[in-house]
């Protein structure tokens, strides 16, 4: 068995769990990595209630 | 004299029964008779309240004859999703775990709904936990389609979209986090609105995501969504996430042409590996459009793939965490599926997560630049119509995450951006299976989209259209 963030799990499970979340990983990779020092997640609100320009 | 009530839209009995044309008691027994027809073929509804549901009605009847009303819907009946928490009533959640589970506060967006006056049907049937694209449901059965009864409604608002689509209500409630309002409007042939995050409350809807999730209605057409957006939009003390400010007049909107109005038409992504009937509708939807007065342009958006993964990381981490107590006491009482999926987001590092989440500001604000002068970008809602139950029925094995990636790669860039999208009936294939398009709008402009949609339901009528009973 395996322990996953404190939950346990079999060695399937494990493998499964790599396979399944492997292209996640790939697929953000382009950002992963690269994003500003001073960026925190409030920032989505922010640009959401800005004025949209037309 | 109204021979069959359940065939009205939501506006249409509302008006119906204020004007006494049909009483409440009327149009309620309508939507029964059509229950008990298509529930054993559909398995749209988790609870019917038939008896309560008529006694309720009796009393809105009783009320307006004696001069009293309380609302835009006076006496209209409806069911929703089983997640929208009814102090006093179970509230499955779609789950075994949560069978026997009794509400003890009402959902925010249940309550606006019974304040304008509506009575309850039942509760309708979803994916265990709103997680998960198909209709499938490992306790509970999965929900069929009533314009073929061995295909998918899509998920996880499966019942919404069975239900409204067989006119077993008149609308239903549903919730969004990677595509569960628009897939089921998209497979099922019904309006189905995806709002921006932040426009209604979901105080007392069953979390999944926090970062994601989303209420909205599933209709019969855009003007009833734009009804049911004004009752539920607005600031809520619970929830402080739902924004203030003044609730636009959607229904207003919805009357307008869409002379004006300019929609773009993505140049990638959108457009790519679609089934040759799905691409045909679109080119057929584009060209509506633009009869009725819209200027049709291409966009140029951001790389949709590095958003679907990005609302892959947020979605699973956040499952996680709020099923982690469940997953160590009680997993054998989750469906297969369920539980591989929840488990995936164990596994997804703290950092990772925080940056997919860091991202969402700037990714938003890219896309936002992209659609400069756009009102609303139209896309298919899936790259094919619906496939059948036993095909998509791919439990936990190795590949069931790749395909409900695929299924739902049209839908998730839409959350991760916690933009509004409305999904609108926009024809059928060779087979009599309905094709949705979604029109994806800037935050916190449902506005513009009822107003396309409602013109676009103006010029055809491919939401008007009911599935035989045979």
């Amino acid at each position: 068995m395996a322990d996953v963030a404190g939950v346990a799990v079999s060695a399937d499970v494990a493998a499964r769990i790599a396979n399944s979340i492997g292209p996640a990983f790939e697929g953000f990779a382009p950002v992963a990595g690269t994003l500003p020092f001073d960026l925190e997640p409030a920032t989505f609100s922010v640009v959401q209630a800005a004025k949209p320009s037309k | 004299m109204i021979t069959e009530p359940a065939s009205l839209s939501l506006t249409e009995v509302a008006q119906a029964i204020a004007q006494k044309r049909c009483s409440s008691r009327e149009a309620t027994q309508s939507c029964l008779d059509a229950i008990a027809r298509w529930q054993p073929r559909l398995n749209a509804f988790m609870a019917i309240e038939a008896e309560a549901a008529l006694v309720a009605a009796d009393a809105a009847d009783a009320a307006q004859a004696n001069g009293g009303r309380c609302g835009a819907l006076h006496g209209v009946p409806l069911a929703h999703k089983d997640m929208y928490y009814d102090a006093g009533r179970v509230v499955t959640c779609g789950s075994r775990i949560r069978r026997d589970f009794v509400a003890t506060t009402t959902a925010t967006a249940l309550q606006r709904l019974k304040d304008a006056g509506s009575i309850r049907l039942g509760s309708l049937q979803m994916a265990e936990f709103a997680y998960g694209p198909t209709g499938h449901n490992a306790h509970y059965g999965a929900v069929h389609n009533p314009f073929g009864l061995d295909h998918i409604t899509g998920g996880s608002s499966s019942g919404s979209g069975a239900a409204v689509a067989a006119r077993l209500t008149f609308a239903a409630l549903g919730s969004d986090t990677g595509g569960s309002i628009r897939m089921p409007a998209h497979f099922c042939g019904v309006t189905g609105l995806k709002t921006t995050v932040g426009r209604v409350s979901r105080a007392g809807a069953m979390p999944l995501s926090q970062s994601l999730d989303t209420v909205g209605p599933l209709a019969r057409s855009a003007e009833d969504c734009a009804l049911l957006l004004g009752l539920l939009a607005g600031a809520d003390p619970q929830d402080p996430t739902a924004i203030a400010g003044p609730v636009p007049d959607y229904l207003a909107a919805s009357h307008e042409s869409m002379r004006g109005m300019t929609v773009g038409i993505p140049a990638t992504f959108y457009v790519d590996d679609l089934d040759f009937e799905v691409a045909r509708i679109l080119d057929a939807t584009v060209a509506v459009l633009k009869r009725e007065g819209a200027t049709i342009v291409q966009v140029e958006l951001p790389d949709q793939r590095q958003l679907t993964a990005a609302c892959q990381l947020v979605l699973a981490v956040e499952a996680a965490a709020f099923h982690k107590r469940w997953m160590i006491e009680r997993p054998q009482d989750y469906g297969p599926q369920v539980l591989m999926r929840l488990q995936n987001g164990l596994a997804i590092p703290g950092v990772s997560y925080l940056e997919a989440m860091r991202w969402r500001g700037p990714a938003l604000a890219a896309h936002l630049d992209a659609v400069v002068g756009i009102d609303a970008v139209i896309a298919p809602v899936a790259p094919t119509a619906a496939p059948t139950i036993a095909e998509s029925d791919v439990g936990n094995g190795p590949d069931a995450e790749a395909v409900i990636q695929r299924l739902t790669r049209f839908t998730r860039p839409i959350n991760y951006l916690g933009l509004p999208s409305l999904a609108i009936p926009a024809g059928f294939t060779g087979n009599g299976l309905p094709v949705g398009m979604q029109l994806i709008g800037r935050s916190f402009d449902e506005a513009a989209l009822l107003r396309i949609g409602a013109a676009f339901q103006r010029a055809t009528d491919f939401h008007r259209r009911m599935p035989e009973f045979v």
